[in-house]
């Protein structure tokens, strides 16, 4: 639920009303300069339809070098932006061998685990001399390691379950698992803001999907007893199974999802539930154990838990985690299981070094510290944006914080002007969020100290008074405390 | 100046084609669209005010029944085609008929035909012009012509 100014949406609205026309003016004569140009595919059917990259070729491009930009370092708390330029407005991008020094609010680097770390490090140099780079080899075939199994285990305990699998890539493993747990004949209820790799997976299972409106118990248990009613699509039976799928932090809106009430009406209705933790696992809770300790669920009401190791562990990959007989199914019918290559040896033993660290089972604090700090890191800096009067997303201790930027042409100036001040964020526009919801999104790391955190404040108030984002009336300076909820 | 605000509540409506439509703002920014339309007719011609609604009246007829009922698919590929037999129109608030959008869309024609029409004291060859568009733009629209070709005109993928 955003809230707006009024002009603002009409001048958004129109906006695009003016980049659309002028891409189809573009490509009418376009059209009309190629009809003379001589065709030299005879006979072939054309790769892609005109209409269907318009969105690609007349927006997308015109502001691609916001997008996409290369690293010359490792994502730490400062990083090495490459510097592009283009000859023909925007269409190639070239890169130069210079690199510019800048603050990074755009990598999922939640717990500071992306750069070198004084214990994973020399332990993951270690097991990459131990056992090479690459498994060479499937799961099921040779590419099941000591530290697989390992870390399967520490994944099963850290997250609270019977058990655990390991796949080599995140957005795989949803995408590969939700068809083996739901075929035709079930159905898929999920948020309307879930990410793409679920949408992928449910639409690849062939069970039905329906939607539900973004963390609204209410609407979930409406949808739920009109699916369950009605049954399946034109044979009326009952369905086969239902699973409801929700994410812990959605990584657009910085929001906690409502866990214990979806539970609760899940349970009500027999349904089974899958929580994606992609970005809350490692990162919020008392002990970073994620949404359900935060929210103070049971990970036994949770049927299965998926989470990702690109965000708070500083690796690759992903897990299921759920009952001993689901993960045995899933390990005899799963193809990201059957046929993938098995995960990295060393990203392996940065997972497992990472979760020992956030246990203190390496024998420090380190973990408790970075787990404080990111929560402090976030709140501090959520709420000095709200008082500057940028309208700021999220719920607090979400490190996940998106600065809405809505009409089109801000998106360009926002991110190229915070780049100029050696400020590296990340804008995101549509498809990947609503047309009219363009956004800024900034990500806090636990690697950020103050110094960091001021100087990202007053480049981005300063860009944001310049590009004209304040949406709210900022709070004038007080002496007395701040008070965070003033804006809600 | 004091800000209004609005909520954006985002629809549940996986079309990201049509979804923008049910965004605050989108009836005013039409309307608004229209009248700013013929100021610009009048400044830049200098006719009679009759004349410049008959103009943006045909100017909307063409632009809008090329894009809600000619047209079809989605400007981008991430739904895969799903439809790409549909029209803009067709796949407005998932084919449901009769919604709030879709009779707004519906009587903006009527009234532009109202405005033209009276404007121009009922003149041929403007009533004829603006007859015609106002016809083809509401049988377009209605309910009993969804997912209808006639002759086969625009069927082909």
């Amino acid at each position: 639920m955003v809230r707006l100014p009024y002009t603002t949406a009409l001048t958004t609205l129109f906006s695009y009303g003016l980049l659309f026309a002028f891409g189809q003016l573009r490509d009418f004569f376009r059209k009309l300069i190629d009809w003379f140009k001589a065709k030299n595919v005879k006979g072939y059917a054309p790769i892609c339809l005109g209409l269907e990259d318009f969105y690609v070729r007349r927006l997308y491009l015109r502001i691609q070098d916001c997008f996409g930009r290369p690293i010359a370092s490792a994502p730490d708390a400062w990083f090495d932006v490459v510097e592009r330029y283009s000859n023909d407005s925007n269409k190639t991008l070239k890169r130069t061998s210079n690199t510019t020094r800048c603050l990074n609010l755009g990598s999922y680097n939640y717990l500071g685990f992306a750069a070198a770390d004084e214990y994973c490090t020399p332990l993951v140099i270690e097991s990459l001399k131990k056992y090479s780079p690459s498994t060479c080899s499937v799961r099921v075939d040779g590419g099941t390691t000591k530290l697989h199994n390992e870390l399967e285990e520490l994944v099963a305990r850290f997250v609270g379950k019977p058990s655990a699998i390991l796949f080599g890539m995140g957005y795989v493993t949803n995408s590969a698992i939700i068809p083996c747990l739901v075929g035709k004949g079930g159905l898929i209820i999920s948020d309307s803001l879930n990410h793409n790799s679920i949408v992928n997976g449910a639409r690849g299972s062939g069970a039905t999907v329906r939607v539900f409106q973004h963390n609204s118990p209410a609407h979930l248990e409406e949808v739920l007893r009109e699916q369950i009613a009605f049954g399946q699509p034109r044979t009326r039976r009952p369905w086969k199974k239902i699973i409801v799928i929700v994410e812990g932090i959605y990584s657009m809106e910085g929001e906690l999802c409502k866990l214990p009430e979806i539970i609760a009406v899940c349970k009500k209705y027999k349904a089974y539930t899958y929580l994606d933790e992609a970005h809350s696992i490692g990162a919020v809770g008392q002990s970073g154990r994620g949404v359900c300790e935060l929210l103070g669920v049971d990970p036994a009401d949770v049927d299965i838990m998926m989470g990702t190791f690109t965000k708070s562990f500083g690796s690759c990959g992903g897990y299921i985690a759920a009952s001993r007989e689901i993960i045995q199914h899933l390990k005899m019918s799963c193809p990201a299981h059957l046929y993938a290559t098995s995960m990295s040896p060393p990203a392996v033993q940065q997972v497992i070094s990472a979760i020992k660290v956030i246990l203190g089972e390496d024998g420090s604090n380190r973990g408790a510290q970075k787990l404080a700090r990111i929560r402090e890191n976030s709140n501090f800096f959520r709420s000095e944006l709200k008082k500057m009067g940028f309208e700021v997303l999220g719920d607090n201790d979400s490190p996940v914080m998106p600065i809405m930027l809505y009409n089109p042409a801000k998106i360009p100036a926002f991110s190229r002007e915070c780049l100029r001040q050696k400020v590296a964020v990340v804008t995101v526009a549509f498809p990947a969020t609503p047309l009219l919801l363009a956004r800024a999104r900034i990500c806090i790391s636990a690697s950020h100290t103050r110094e960091d955190l001021m100087k990202a404040l007053d480049v981005i108030s300063r860009v944001g008074d310049l590009v004209g984002i304040k949406y709210f009336p900022a709070e004038p300076p007080k002496i007395a405390e701040a008070d965070h909820d003033k804006l809600e | 100046m004091a800000k209004l605000y609005v909520q954006a509540v985002q629809p549940a409506d996986l079309n990201k084609n049509t979804e923008w439509f049910m965004y605050p703002g989108v009836w005013t920014t039409y309307i608004l669209i229209l009248f700013f339309s013929w100021l610009l007719v009048l400044s830049v011609f200098g006719c009679t005010p009759g004349m410049a609604w008959t103009l943006v009246n045909l100017a909307h007829f063409a632009t809008t029944y090329h894009f809600f009922h000619w047209k079809k698919g989605t400007p981008f590929a991430d739904d895969q085609g799903m439809y790409n037999r549909l029209t803009w129109w067709e796949q407005m608030d998932n084919g449901k008929q009769l919604t709030r959008n879709r009779k707004f869309l519906t009587v903006v024609p009527l009234v532009l035909y109202l405005i033209a029409s009276h404007t121009t004291d009922y003149q041929h060859p403007m009533l004829f012009l603006n007859t015609i568009a106002v016809v083809v733009l509401v049988v377009a629209k209605l309910p009993n012509m969804h997912k209808v070709r006639i002759f086969g005109i625009n069927a082909g993928n």
